[in-house]
């Protein structure tokens, strides 16, 4: 059993952002943790999965993966191919071919709506961070969308303070309304996973992470997710992803603390 | 014919109030040396577009020569936000038409093609498009799908007066090879009214000639070639040079306050009468020398 192996809440995340990848998809990929997940699965149970960056950028084979962000040309070596926007977010992902879309933010709301814009009020004093960038276009897009984000009640909100990337809007059947393509499929954190309620469309709790409770889960968050019967814990990584990460993807651990 | 120039004169060519689409990608093939040159001519009152802001419309907004950004969004990645326009949003003196990379790309694609409005799925349901709702005159619309009756989001063009690429090749007219990945560059050239080529080398058309396949900057859009090595510094120009960690911390220090800004430009830009001299000041030949790119890896 993997009961004494020993890995990170980073590890556990990576590797089941890995497992919602199948083999021969596509996918697109934003820098850090999702980095981790898809040359993961690529070399394990995803062989035949090709990877996107947004730039222009299909099936690298980078040397490091210690970079300063998807500009770096780092994480564009030994790519098959190399092109523009127009091809991988217009007749790639437009054209509905990107299987899975992972996606990170600053907060996360219950229906899946990302917010990477701003915090505090839109109309009064606010922050400003990244914006959209491709990540509204793949949650507008996307066959299916994976969100990674840490489990903290600020960043685990009934309603985000802006919507910059599109989940399940209020719920129901507004997205499907909408003119958007695809639907948020995931969402991953350092202490559950969580899919959506195929009514409602609000986050439902899919597992809890091994040495976590409901009580903490919930606590840590600032609503409530539907919550089903039957609640398992999940399958923590085995001693071989554990290792492909530490000795072949990140060996100078890069993304373990992020 | 040549279009060979200065980037002094090549700079003067932009009227205050002009709308630049500009080739930079957070920290790569950023128009830093041409960024400068407008701060040290004056030029004020631009309109700065691109799919995902970059180092260079950051320092131009920095220096308050832009009034109006149109892009999607963006950051220097882990090295961290771009401070200068972020504060500009937040304290309300930047203008902005904020978009995400493929809506920014659309518009650049319906310019380039002509077309009057370009449909498109992204945007639907978020704030970006509630706020661009409330623009005037509208940038964003709806229409029905004349064979199908659905109803689409419609986008206006995007038409810069001049776009500013900043290149590994061209030859004196302007036929230019952009190396490795190249974003929304080529379709930002082919939407604007002219195109302003920076390269790393200039070449002969008859090396041009030998691979034309690889011309994606038609001399025929360019009115300016601008040959100055190292013009992207310190963002990285892939296949020629990586980008200057060290120097790109100085900025991101001094770009979090407008005195620390204010300090970094009186150093690297007004501080310098040119290209040349900025380079000899963040290290000179040494420096650069240790940034050129490993042929294999490109970096």
């Amino acid at each position: 059993m993997t009961t004494d192996l020993e890995y990170s809440s980073f590890e556990l995340m990576a590797v089941a952002g890995a497992r919602e990848l199948k083999d021969g998809e596509i996918v697109g990929v934003g820098l850090g943790l999702p980095v981790i997940s898809s040359f993961l699965a690529k070399r394990t149970h995803a062989p035949n999965a090709t990877i996107l960056f947004e730039l222009g950028v299909v099936d690298p084979e980078p040397l490091t993966v210690a970079v300063h962000g998807l500009s770096d040309p780092r994480i564009w070596y030994r790519a098959k191919i190399h092109t523009s926007f127009a091809d991988m977010l217009g007749t790639v992902l437009h054209k509905g071919l990107i299987d899975v879309g992972f996606l990170g933010a600053l907060e996360v709301d219950a229906y899946g709506n990302l917010n990477t814009t701003l915090l505090g009020d839109p109309k009064g004093k606010f922050r400003r961070f990244t914006g959209s960038g491709g990540g509204n276009d793949i949650a507008s897009c996307a066959r299916r969308t994976v969100v990674t984000i840490r489990h903290e009640a600020r960043k685990l909100n009934e309603a985000v303070s802006f919507i910059t990337s599109p989940g399940y809007l209020h719920g129901g059947d507004e997205r499907e309304k909408s003119g958007l393509m695809g639907a948020p499929s995931r969402v991953i954190t350092d202490k559950a996973i969580f899919d959506f309620d195929p009514q409602s469309k609000r986050m439902r709790l899919k597992s809890i992470h091994p040495n976590t409770t409901l009580e903490d889960v919930l606590d840590n968050m600032s609503f409530k997710p539907v919550i089903p019967d039957n609640l398992p814990v999940t399958e923590p990584p085995t001693a071989e992803q554990v290792r492909l990460i530490r000795e072949e993807i990140d060996p100078e651990n890069a993304y373990a603390g992020s | 014919m040549s279009k060979v120039s200065t980037l002094a004169n090549a700079v003067a060519s932009i009227s205050p109030e002009s709308h630049v689409a500009l080739s930079g990608f957070a920290t790569a093939r950023c128009t830093m040396a041409f960024a400068h040159e407008v701060i040290r001519q004056g030029i004020k009152k631009l309109t700065v577009s691109q799919c995902v802001g970059a180092m260079d419309a950051d320092i131009l907004v920095g220096a308050g020569a832009v009034d109006r950004i149109v892009y999607g969004g963006g950051s220097r990645g882990r090295t961290g936000q771009h401070h200068c326009i972020n504060r500009a949003i937040e304290q309300g003196t930047l203008a902005t038409e904020e978009f995400s990379s493929l809506s920014m790309t659309f518009r650049y694609l319906a310019g380039s093609l002509g077309l009057p409005f370009i449909p498109i799925r992204s945007l639907n349901g978020s704030d970006i498009l509630k706020d661009l709702e409330e623009k005037t005159p509208p940038l964003v619309g709806r229409l029905q799908d004349p064979f199908t009756g659905e109803e689409w989001l419609v986008l206006k063009p995007l038409i810069p007066d001049v776009a500013v690429i900043q290149v590994q090749v061209a030859d004196e007219e302007g036929n230019a090879w952009i190396l490795g990945p190249r974003w929304d560059n080529e379709e930002q050239v082919k939407a604007s009214k002219r195109t302003i080529v920076i390269t790393e080398q200039l070449v002969s058309t008859e090396t041009i000639r030998r691979s034309p396949e690889r011309t994606l900057v038609h001399g025929f859009r360019v009115s300016h070639v601008v040959h100055l090595p190292f013009s992207a510094h310190p963002s990285s120009v892939y296949g020629v040079y990586d980008f200057d960690h060290e120097h790109i911390d100085v900025f991101a220090k001094a770009s979090k306050t407008p005195e620390g800004l204010k300090e970094y430009l009186d150093k690297y830009v007004y501080g310098v009468k040119d290209h040349w001299e900025y380079l000899d000041k963040v290290g000179g030949m040494k420096t650069l020398d240790e940034l050129r790119a490993d042929p294999i890896l490109g970096y």
